[in-house]
């Protein structure tokens, strides 16, 4: 692609900005890692590029995954952004779809969050179309300008435009939007329709809403990080991670913030779908736990599972992102008593002041506090000994406020801590596998973030799950993932018509054009039309139901094909199908344009002893006999390929450490990575 | 501390992590059984609208973990599982045996709420054709599409059960692991619609299974002493939970009346009645004063009554935490049999919306003795519309409803939230506007926040909405609100807000309101839906300024109800009243 050396991949994350280097020549990777700047993240991001010491002028690809967005929603740091729509219909965003979260079911003096638009920043205006898109009033654009001049002077920075049916028909929308831009170009205006053209007005609304809200504060950041680049000599390709896989140039994302917003766990999900192809291993579940949080995913057939409609606080946006599960609990989670039963999380330690480990001032004891207690890390050698542990203090904090209060000893307090968040685990992994009809065992488990090695073999354990994989530098396993995304695009169009009785010729019609969409957006980001791939796909249901199921359909495709497929996949998801008619929900098409993927490195074979890597021994507790004993220490760089051990054993890398119990037997694949079985589960 | 047989033999009690461990083992077990029910279902009413309740007992019928469902059916199964199990026997109860329940008197719901229950037996290893022993049981009810009512769809004016579909009374449907074929044919020979029901039936069959997998796998693993023992904790912590909540609240007893707009069968309105006595432990929700039951299908089975009490009692004690037979203990009901709010055979049963009114009715009453801690009316009841006619591009029959938004009640602290679904179901989400009109007949001119709709007060009520349609095919319109003709109730001092109101054919000689019932429209016809706001929370003169201006400048009150009401004037602007 070209003769530059490296690729860069850089992900913020609450805490660390974590970069990768990839050296296309020798096929090694550098990782190094830099804190947050929440003020300034573009300075966090520089830094860490800085750390990485390569020379970036041969870089030929910078890729960032970036919460900016995110953030600038949670802490309401957006532009003061107004709305324009219908005449008499003002309100759609304020009033949304009425709905109290599941979570506050029973709270009567549930209040609605603070609205990211004022009420008072909201104009309807003249101009209607039906459901068909028969213009029922023409737009008066007098109306459009004067209600637009009335935000201005009220102190808006951005517009958000949605019309009721503009999915069928975006001319109302255009024609608004152009308006405005001419008479008042200072202002920054979100157009519902060149984001998404689906139906339902409030979750497009949404959608405008929140591109409104962060796309001023994400263009200066797109462009203090352009200039920073090419100020250290770079002059590659600069894409951004979206939040539905693949990645985009940092030019489209200017106008397309939205997509990123959700893109934090991306990176990670991109990666293992890579992985599950590259390893042969067709269903996988990504466990992925940081500090704050542990998110899971089904790949399912090589492919993550993806959704069309994401939730941002309350508001929905009608993005595709991968469906991931979260639980509030990751090794700064901290672990408190509640009338006496033991929680862990939702609170976290966070950086600062951190695990009362980190001796930063922390004083309630976390997951990694009980991880130090029961010997997991090497004091002296945690994060590569950067930090040194204070591993007394950590014991006391757990011994007094956890061990004592429960009457328990203080090992056995620092494996409740475990079991309680591993309880709660076995519960999110059997929801979003049952959810989907499949038995969690029938999956292999990627474990990365700092925690997932050493929680990863510990629930499979508990729900027999076959394998577990551990890649190199789990904790830098996002950036690695962003290295092989593509560039995507997806472009969909709301149809809402029978499957069976439409002319198929004139559906084809409407593939050509959302295709051909898709193959300006991926020229527009320099994909060559040699490399640019399109996948078709119908969103299907019952006619009368909500719920609706994604078909990939090829060039060729007729309607039986289709309806066996959906038949299929509604056995599959819900047990059963039926007779009644099909209705096409969503047309929608993924261009994406192939980038080179990192190679998996192959490793030599060792001799197949792999006591050279042992670094000694350490009481530690295992879970399986569940006492302290004598585990093996493994230096993970010294292992080989062919390598065979069994637990209990801990592989300690520096940023993180595998934690394998007795009954569980570790391989070293040709990769490096580490196999992870259940003793008599090998094949 | 998980695996059977680690800890030391004898030990008395278990420790707070081993519990949390085996709570969070039973909780997920319960959503498991959830996720299987929604995944299997047939019908969108489960598998969309979540309108089930699934629950896990001990031996003991003692409720331990829920899985999260309909507001409405929290702890209903408690009382349905209990008159199942005393009418079958439980002498008679084999291990895979599964129990249909639907006889309202007894299911805490109309008949159309089909109840199933299933014992979990523990094999023998050394006798494993045997029963084994009875450890737990198993209970979901979820609302089936029909049962042979004597309408399809909904009834709305039976006047005896019989019009209400096909009963069972506690009735074997799987039997020792066997499906009851005869059974199966009569619920398919008496449905309009047998092949969804049939197949939520197998839902239901199938989560109840997944449910008593897991129990054993969870007892197994660690061990019946320990789980015996979690489940004592987890029962007494939800009982120590709510009385220390209860120790919080006023003590005394206060009484509130509200009425019914009707019963669908006559105009009249229907008093409803209940007194609230709050003691250091007890919690008592008395309908004594309440109408007789009534020939129309208000009338409520006791134990929704129950279950609607529940609802609120949780809604004080334990909003937050889950439910088990520890966190209802200090409740009791009392309705006098043959009355409105306890139904006896063969009273109809079948619309149950008195029970939406009557949340807040047993509020109103909480309220007099605890203004401080709780908020005033939220909108009074829920104002539901449907639309039924012919589709003109597909010529297709349609039948598509829509659940309005309300104002909630002004509380002690905070305004009312505006424009929300009605704290009975508030997870239910209004229909869009594009999918109403793509499937109806109905095309909207209007529909935004109601300026002045919500009471007045320190802390006013939220805000409803307002709807203008115009039909652009004939139908029918039909309503649902029992709860239009008087408006939702204040508190402390606050003002009352605007009520729901349907105006049919505004400004025309034949302009009238309606409530609950039928109307034939045709195109050109109008009809507006206003719907309530809450009611106002203390002396709007109290009302900071600053907060008054800002909600004329957001225009969630007009200048003139600021100046008359509030006492804060503002000039008047264009903007504002939007």
């Amino acid at each position: 692609m070209s003769d530059k050396r490296f690729r860069l991949a850089v992900d913020i994350g609450g805490t660390f900005v974590d970069a990768m280097a990839l050296d296309t020549r020798t096929n090694q990777i550098r990782f190094r890692k830099a804190s947050t700047t929440p003020q300034r993240p573009a300075e966090g991001v520089m830094a860490a590029v800085a750390a990485l010491e390569v020379d970036l002028s041969d870089a030929e690809l910078f890729i960032h995954g970036t919460t900016l967005g995110l953030n600038a929603v949670l802490e309401r740091r957006g532009a003061t952004t107004g709305i324009i729509t219908n005449e008499g219909f003002r309100d759609i965003f304020l009033i949304g779809r009425g709905n109290v979260p599941p979570e506050h079911m029973y709270n009567f003096q549930y209040q609605r969050p603070p609205s990211l638009v004022r009420r008072r920043h909201t104009a309807g205006v003249r101009g209607r179309l039906d459901y068909r898109g028969r213009v029922v009033e023409e737009l008066d654009l007098d109306s459009v300008l004067a209600a637009a001049g009335r935000l201005v002077e009220e102190g808006v920075e951005s517009i958000a435009i949605c019309f009721l049916h503009s999915f069928v028909d975006p001319t109302h929308e255009q024609r608004a939007a152009a308006a405005i831009r001419e008479k008042y170009p200072q202002v920054s205006v979100s157009v519902s329709t060149d984001i998404v053209r689906e139906h339902r007005e409030y979750e497009r609304t949404s959608t405008a809403v929140l591109d409104a809200y962060i796309r001023p504060i994400f263009e200066r950041y797109v462009d203090d990080l352009e200039q920073g680049l090419a100020e250290r000599g770079f002059a590659g390709q600069f894409l951004i991670m979206r939040s539905g896989g693949g990645a985009m140039t940092a030019a489209t994302a200017r106008t397309s913030p939205t997509h990123t917003v959700l893109s934090g766990p991306a990176g990670g999900i991109v990666g293992a779908a890579y992985l599950a192809e590259a390893l042969g291993r067709e269903d996988m579940l990504t466990f992925d736990i940081g500090g704050t949080s542990l998110d899971t995913c089904v790949i399912e057939r090589g492919g993550a599972v993806a959704a069309f409609e994401a939730q941002l606080e309350q508001y929905p946006l009608l993005i595709p992102t991968y469906d991931i599960r979260t639980i509030g609990a990751g090794g700064g989670s901290i672990a408190w008593l509640d009338r006496g039963l033991l929680k862990v999380g939702p609170r976290s330690a966070g950086a600062q002041p951190g695990p009362v480990c980190y001796g930063r001032g922390g004083t309630e004891p976390t997951v990694t506090d009980a991880a130090v207690v029961l010997g997991f890390f090497d004091p002296d050698r945690f994060l590569e000994g950067e930090m040194s542990l204070r591993v007394e203090e950590a014991r006391a904090a757990l011994a007094q406020q956890i061990a004592e209060p429960l009457g328990l000893p203080l090992a056995d307090a620092a494996a409740g801590v475990f079991d309680v968040l591993l309880a709660r685990t076995v519960g999110a992994v059997r929801q979003i596998t049952v959810e989907r009809g499949r038995d969690p065992r029938d999956f292999s488990l990627l474990a990365f973030g700092g925690a997932g090695p050493m929680l990863a073999p510990l629930l499979a354990r508990e729900m027999e799950i076959r394998e577990v994989v551990v890649p190199f530098a789990p904790s830098g396993f996002s950036a690695w993932g962003m290295l092989s995304a593509d560039i995507v695009d997806d472009v969909s169009r709301t149809v809402l018509r029978p499957l069976e009785g439409t002319d198929p010729a004139e559906l084809e019609q409407v593939f050509v054009e959302v295709e051909a969409e898709a193959m300006r957006s991926l020229a527009d980001q320099g994909v060559p039309a040699a490399r640019a791939v399109l996948e078709r796909q119908l969103e299907l249901r019952y006619v009368g139901q909500e719920h609706s199921l994604i078909v990939t359909v090829g060039r060729q495709w007729d309607p039986e094909g289709v309806r066996a497929a959906f038949e299929e996949l509604h056995r599959s998801r819900y047990g059963h199908a039926m007779d009644n008619p099909l209705q096409i929900l969503n047309l929608r098409v993924r261009g994406i344009g192939r980038t080179d993927r990192p190679e998996l490195p192959r490793l030599p074979a060792g001799d197949g002893n792999p006591a050279r890597a042992v670094l000694g021994q350490r009481e530690a507790y295992d879970f399986a006999q569940r006492a302290v004993v004598p585990f093996t220490v493994y230096d993970r760089a010294k292992l080989a390929p062919g390598d065979r051990f069994a637990g209990p054993a801990l592989v300690d890398e520096g940023t993180s450490t595998t934690v394998v119990p007795s009954g569980q037997r570790v391989e070293v694949d040709e990769h490096g990575y580490l196999v992870v079985t259940l003793e008599g589960s090998e094949k | 501390m998980t695996d059977a047989g680690t800890r030391p033999a004898g030990a008395p009690a278990i420790d707070g992590a081993t519990a949390e461990v085996v709570r969070s083992y039973l909780l997920s077990a319960a959503e498991e059984m959830r996720a299987t029910l929604i995944r299997t279902s047939f019908n969108p009413v489960i598998y969309e609208v979540h309108d089930f309740g699934m629950s896990m007992y001990d031996a003991d019928l003692r409720l331990i973990a829920e899985a999260t469902g309909m507001a409405f059916f929290l702890g209903a199964n408690d009382y349905s599982l209990r008159k199942g199990v005393e009418y079958v026997g439980r002498e008679n109860l084999h291990r895979g045996d599964v129990v249909l329940l639907n006889y309202p008197y007894w299911n805490a719901a109309h008949a159309y709420d089909a109840t199933l229950f299933a014992p979990v037996f523990r094999p023998d290893p050394n006798d494993p054709e045997a029963d084994g022993e009875l450890v737990a049981f198993l209970c979901i009810r979820a609302h089936w599409m029909d049962l042979g009512a004597k309408d399809p769809g909904y009834v709305l004016d039976s006047t005896d059960v019989h019009q209400e579909g096909l009963l069972f009374p506690g009735t074997k449907v799987v039997s020792r692991g066997e499906p009851v074929h005869e059974i199966h044919e009569l619920i398919k020979f008496n449905s309009r619609m047998p092949g969804e029901v049939l197949g939520d039936l197998h839902a239901q069959i199938a989560a109840l299974r997944t449910g008593e997998r897991r129990f054993l796998e969870i007892l197994d693993k660690f061990g019946k002493p320990t789980v015996d023992a979690a489940i004592e904790w987890i029962i007494a912590d939800g009982e120590a939970r709510v009385r220390s909540a209860l120790a919080e609240l006023p003590k005394g007893s206060w009484t509130a009346e509200d009425w019914l707009d009707d019963d669908g069968i006559t105009d009249d309105p229907i008093r409803m009645k209940c007194t609230v006595t709050v003691t250091d432990d007890e919690f008592t929700v008395d309908f004594t004063g309440s109408s007789p039951a009534v020939p129309g299908p208000v009338n409520m089975p006791f134990g929704a009554t129950e279950a609607i009490c529940k609802v609120v009692f949780k809604a004080l004690t334990s909003a937050d935490q889950p439910t088990n037979e520890g966190s209802v203990a200090p409740l009791r009901v009392i309705a006098e049999p043959g009355t409105l709010f306890h139904a006896v055979y063969p009273q109809p049963t079948f619309t149950l919306w008195t029970g939406i009114v009557a949340v807040e009715l047993i509020t109103k009453a909480l309220a007099q003795g605890m203004p401080d801690r709780l908020p005033a009316s939220s909108g009074g009841d829920v104002p539901g519309f449907m639309m039924v006619g012919t589709h003109p591009d597909t010529g297709q029959l349609f039948a598509v409803s829509n659940n309005e938004v309300i104002g909630w009640g002004g509380a002690p602290d905070h305004d009312g939230s505006t424009a929300l679904s009605h704290v009975s179901g508030s997870t239910g989400r209004v229909t869009p506007v594009e999918v109403l009109e793509a499937r109806t007949g109905m095309f909207f001119e209007r529909w935004e926040i109601r300026t002045d709709s919500g009471g007045a007060g320190r802390f006013r009520g939220g805000c409803g909405t307002r709807r203008d349609i115009r039909f652009v095919t004939p139908g029918e319109f039909l309503t649902v609100i029992k709860k239009t003709k008087s408006r939702p109730w204040a508190l402390a001092g606050g003002r009352e807000p605007e009520p729901n109101q349907v105006v049919v054919f505004p400004g025309t000689d034949r302009e009238h309101r309606v409530s609950t019932t039928r109307t034939r429209v045709e195109p050109g016809d109008r009809i507006t839906v206003l719907t309530a706001g809450g009611g106002g929370h203390g002396d709007p003169r109290l009302r900071d300024p600053a907060a008054v201006r800002e909600d004329v400048a957001e225009g969630y009150v007009s200048a003139r109800a600021a100046r008359e009401i509030y006492g804060v004037a503002i000039e008047d602007t264009d903007a504002a009243d939007g």
